[in-house]
């Protein structure tokens, strides 16, 4: 919001600087971000917070500035000399729904509409508005004098001297003064005169009534209105305007009198004619009720900020922003706020009393917040461990860095149609679909961490990469029958394929038993099993795709990409919350001092004997001197009946309390070996 | 004599001949070997010369077996070096090739500021807490003290579901599902995780991350805020960074404040980055409003508590110098990998 700093200076005695202005002001919550020299003038452009619609004019900035260097605020004139002729007379008022609280009028008759003088035009100017004409531009300066919209009718345009501040009915229509037509609904508040709008309360007026060259008696009108009323209307018609957004953020509900005042005052000067005698003046509650009472505690005060503050002090910074401090005893004030900052001490207590904080936060952003000496919460006790999802993460995460993954972020939102072509782990429920995407890109939750890690792998791809290994943590979302918010499952999913590193580097090329491996390792953290079942998926290739589980618990599922880039690639994805705790403590165990004695041993079996089967195989009935065995090689090709392959093994044995012997070894792998052949067919070759 | 002077030619012949150790072997069994070492043999005939010509044969054989032993021990040393030649040419190695690496990942640069965050806040006795993205009007607004209509929710372009609930626009639930679940203070939390908003252009992500701190108690300060929010940010950027509270106004804090850091480019010079202000607005933050907490439950005239909130996106694009905050979601594992394991 701009301010010309020579015009806040009719009401208060600036610093000799702008720029000590602008540093004390941004100190004091009015960020100043721009200056600019205008002729002899400098104007501040300054991010002026919601709460604070009374600063959003001169003469609020000016209390501010006044508060700050402690000196004389000056108002500006308002005197009038009135016609006998009453107000009251000349137009009836009736306010039909509470959300138009007030509305105030006055009526000057036999005005000269004219250009205004050069003042008027520069003081617009300078904020870059454009002067239309004297009567026009008196409301314009008093909203940003007194921050009060006001808005000026062509009395004789009124039908039935009456105005009405209503809803609006359906069907109504009005031309408002931008030409546009607007369509009205009983959303929008309107002012009426005896027939038909003329106006939307708070946000414009109508054409049909405002001002022309030729108007001859003129209506002003200075109103209060709900600020959840202006701006239900103002959003309906797509509208903001200055003065809707003052009125939905919460105008001065006290000043409607004043601002006419004023605004007569200056017209009286620049256009002549009659000012009728009083404020025509309608009311839904007492000017009372708008005015807000609370208890300020010094002491209280002082041990919030962490500060010594001198109750003196205290008293002349709330005063001078306008509250009233009452001494009530032992450093305690009875306040009152003033009306202009009614809105900014909502909501209140309970017991309808302002609370203590907003009365604080004046205290604190005058005083400056950096001038508070910096200490730390004396708090004892200590904040409960991080729980089983964030320790689990951190494990998860930093194990797939250590194995060779980076971590991608994708957004949690794609468009329809990609989820259905790849897998997902709750495939029964549909996908949440979001009501205002900010476009269809990205119009449904995930529920599953597939389309974005494919879209990375192709990304990759297209950028010639040489190899992909990704993987990325994050929740999917799956609606849950009955219940009103959405399951989170936290998952982690993986992208891996192509040639990790040169033929120099000992590069390989990657393929679903290496993903496989980074995943079985993974379990096995936390204790776990992996298993792999062949499984039929879409998007991924049949006979390449398994379902995985953890301890018997379906979990995920790892395959590869039906879909072929510039090199083959595996996905994989597992719910975090199956691989359940870390382990608390790990347990190690200490080798056996006597030394190993391995032996190999390969067989010739059926393709369909699977290696799960064989694994069983072995360890049913093992003797417990075996202590791992591993697949060795895998062959299939020339020399084997077709149908069948040969997988060699290593097996390893070993004895806690003596040397093993050969013979014992040859013993347990003959015996291994008879046994394989029996239940699997599978022959020593 | 001669016959000493034959063998001493003979002995010359022979060893330089010598070519490899088997030679010099050879050799030194022929000549100086214990059992049948024709120079042994000599001295053991010495005692066989007659008395006249004993000590000249003498002489003469001891000559010769100096001469056999350092014309051996010469061969050795010789034979030596050209085997150390020999297996240092066998082992030889171009050593100023490129080293076979490890092949580590890296994490996210939004996880690794998280984390360094999460730590810092660790040391200061914070624990962590985390809530759904998919969240309600009452724990995403109401709660915090915006009111229905309110233009204050116009600064966080919502993301709505089909089904009235929304999509989070900031972490601050958490603090609320917090303070509801555990009631009693003191409690001192960091909240990490992704918010979303109806915003996307150059400058803007609809989807970014935020980490939020709060800390509620008997007695708790304006000053520990500030306490609070320096020592964060010492520890984060350096303790040279200098910390600036504008007053501000968010909805759920009371006072507010804006906190702005030396401009980690030009170290307060003023630059392209800061605009020339010298200063990065970096978090947000305040006392917790005391709507807040009563209507968490918790007794605002008893208990006073502050809050605080920045972009990790932004922590992040500033650490590793990354100008557009989509590079971060693109997801190009040529950037990923640059990012060092902590």
């Amino acid at each position: 919001m701009k301010y010309s700093c020579a015009w806040l200076s009719d009401y208060v005695d600036l610093p000799p600087t702008a720029n000590e202005l602008a540093a004390r002001l941004t100190a004091a919550g009015f960020s100043v971000e721009h200056q600019e020299t205008v002729g002899t003038d400098t104007v501040l452009d300054i991010e002026v917070t919601t709460n604070r619609v009374d600063a959003m004019c001169h003469f609020g900035l000016a209390r501010e500035v006044a508060t700050l260097y402690d000196r004389p605020l000056r108002s500006p004139a308002a005197s009038l000399t009135e016609d006998p002729e009453p107000t009251a007379g000349a137009i009836t008022l009736h306010l039909d729904h509470p959300d138009g609280a007030r509305y105030a009028a006055r009526i000057i008759r036999g005005v000269t509409v004219a250009p205004s003088p050069a003042w008027l035009v520069e003081r617009l100017a300078a904020l870059g508005l454009r002067s239309i004409n004297n009567v026009v531009d008196v409301t314009n300066y008093v909203l940003w004098e007194l921050g009060q919209p006001l808005h000026a009718f062509d009395l004789a345009t009124l039908g039935g001297a009456t105005i009405r501040v209503r809803r609006a009915r359906a069907g109504e229509e009005l031309v408002t003064l931008d030409g546009q037509k607007r369509a009205l609904d009983p959303d929008v508040l309107v002012i009426a005169d005896a027939e038909r709008p003329i106006g939307l309360a708070g946000v414009m007026g109508g054409l049909e009534t405002e001002v022309t060259a030729t108007t001859r008696d003129v209506l002003l009108e200075s109103a209060h209105f709900n600020p959840k009323a202006v701006r239900r209307g103002a959003r309906k018609l797509g509208m903001h305007t200055d003065a809707s957004h003052r009125f939905e953020r919460g105008a001065d509900p006290g000043a409607c009198a004043a601002a006419l005042d004023r605004a007569a005052h200056l017209l009286q000067e620049l256009a002549g004619g009659r000012v009728l005698a009083g404020v025509a003046d309608a009311r839904f509650v007492p000017e009372q009720s708008w005015l807000l009472h609370g208890t300020l505690d010094l002491a209280r005060l002082v041990r919030f900020l962490g500060v010594d503050v001198a109750a003196q002090q205290v008293e002349c910074w709330l005063a001078g922003l306008g509250f009233e401090l009452t001494p009530a005893g032992e450093g305690r004030y009875t306040v009152t706020v003033p009306t202009w900052r009614y809105y900014d001490c909502h909501p209140l207590r309970p017991s309808g009393e302002v609370w203590e904080a907003d009365l604080f936060e004046e205290v604190a952003r005058l005083h400056g917040l950096d001038a508070i000496p910096s200490t730390l919460p004396r708090l004892v006790g200590a904040e409960p461990p991080a729980s089983v999802a964030v320790r689990r993460r951190r494990v998860v995460k930093s194990y797939l860095a250590a194995s060779g993954f980076a971590e991608a972020i994708n957004f949690a939102f794609h468009d329809p149609e990609s989820a259905q072509a790849l897998p997902c782990l709750r495939p029964g429920s549909p996908p949440l679909a979001l009501a205002n995407p900010v476009s269809d890109r990205y119009s449904v939750m995930r529920r599953s961490l597939s389309v974005g890690l494919v879209e990375n792998g192709r990304f990759n791809q297209r950028r010639g990469a040489g190899s992909v290994r990704l993987f990325e943590v994050g929740a999917v979302f799956v609606e849950r029958p009955g219940e009103r918010f959405p399951q989170e499952i936290e998952t982690v999913g993986l992208i891996a394929g192509g040639v990790v590193g040169s033929p120099w580097q000992g590069g390989r090329s990657l393929d679903f038993h290496d993903v496989k491996g980074v995943l079985e390792t993974l379990a096995e953290r936390f204790g776990r099993r992996l298993e792999a079942r062949p499984a039929v998926l879409p998007g991924l290739l049949e006979g390449a795709t398994a379902e995985l589980s953890l301890d018997g618990r379906s979990a995920g599922y790892l395959g590869r990409l039906a879909e072929e880039g510039s090199f083959a690639l595996f996905l994989a994805e597992l719910e975090l919350e199956a691989l359940g705790e870390p382990p608390a403590a790990q347990r190690v165990t200490t080798p056996s001092r006597y030394p190993a004695i391995e032996a190999d041993l390969t067989l010739n079996h059926p393709l369909e004997v699977s290696w799960a089967q064989l694994e069983v195989a072995i360890r049913e009935g093992a003797s417990p001197l075996l202590v791992a065995f591993e697949l060795k090689d895998r062959y299939q090709g020339p020399g084997l009946r077709p149908g069948t392959v040969n997988s060699t093994l290593s097996f390893r044995y070993v004895a806690e309390d003596r040397s093993l012997t050969q013979e014992e070894v040859n013993h347990n792998q003959e015996a291994l070996a008879a046994r394989l052949a029996e239940t699997l067919g599978a022959t020593r070759s | 004599m001669s016959d000493v002077q034959h063998l001493t030619e003979r002995f010359e012949r022979e060893a330089a001949a010598v070519t490899d150790r088997a030679g010099w072997e050879a050799l030194r069994v022929t000549w100086a070997g214990r059992k049948q070492g024709l120079v042994r043999d000599l001295e053991a005939g010495i005692k066989n010369v007659a008395p006249e010509g004993r000590r000249a044969f003498g002489q003469a054989v001891n000559e010769l077996k100096n001469l056999v032993e350092a014309r051996l021990a010469a061969l050795d040393e010789e034979l030596s070096q050209l085997e150390r030649e020999a297996t240092a040419r066998r082992a030889r190695i171009d050593v100023t090739l490129p080293g076979r690496r490890p092949q580590l990942g890296a994490l996210h640069p939004i996880t690794v500021v998280s984390q360094e965050i999460e730590a810092i806040f660790a040391e200061l006795g914070f624990s962590v807490a985390e809530g759904p993205e998919i969240e309600d009007d009452a724990y995403n607004f109401a709660a915090l003290n915006f009111p229905d209509e309110h233009p204050a929710r116009d600064t966080q372009d919502t993301l709505f579901l089909t089904n009235g609930l929304l999509l989070r626009t900031h972490t601050s639930p958490v603090q609320i599902r917090t303070m509801l679940a555990r009631q009693t203070p003191p409690i001192r939390v960091i909240c990490p995780g992704r918010v979303y908003r109806n915003d996307n252009d150059l400058r803007h992500s609809p989807m970014f991350h935020q980490i939020e701190g709060l800390v509620v108690g008997e007695g708790v300060t304006v000053g520990d805020l500030k306490g609070t929010l320096e020592a964060f940010i010492e520890r984060l950027f350096s303790p040279e960074t200098k910390v600036r509270l504008r007053p501000s106004f968010f909805p759920f804090t009371e006072p507010s404040a804006e906190v702005d850091l030396t401009c980690s480019t030009c170290r307060g010079a003023g630059c392209a980055v800061c605009s020339g202000t010298g200063w990065m607005e970096i978090l947000g933050s305040g006392m917790v409003d005391p709507r807040v907490l009563a209507g968490c439950g918790i007794d605002p005239d008893r208990y006073t508590g502050f809050a605080f909130g920045l972009g990790l996106d932004r922590v992040a694009m500033i650490r590793y110098g990354i100008g557009n905050i989509r590079t971060l979601f693109e997801n190009d594992e040529r950037l990923l990998r640059q990012v060092d394991l902590p």
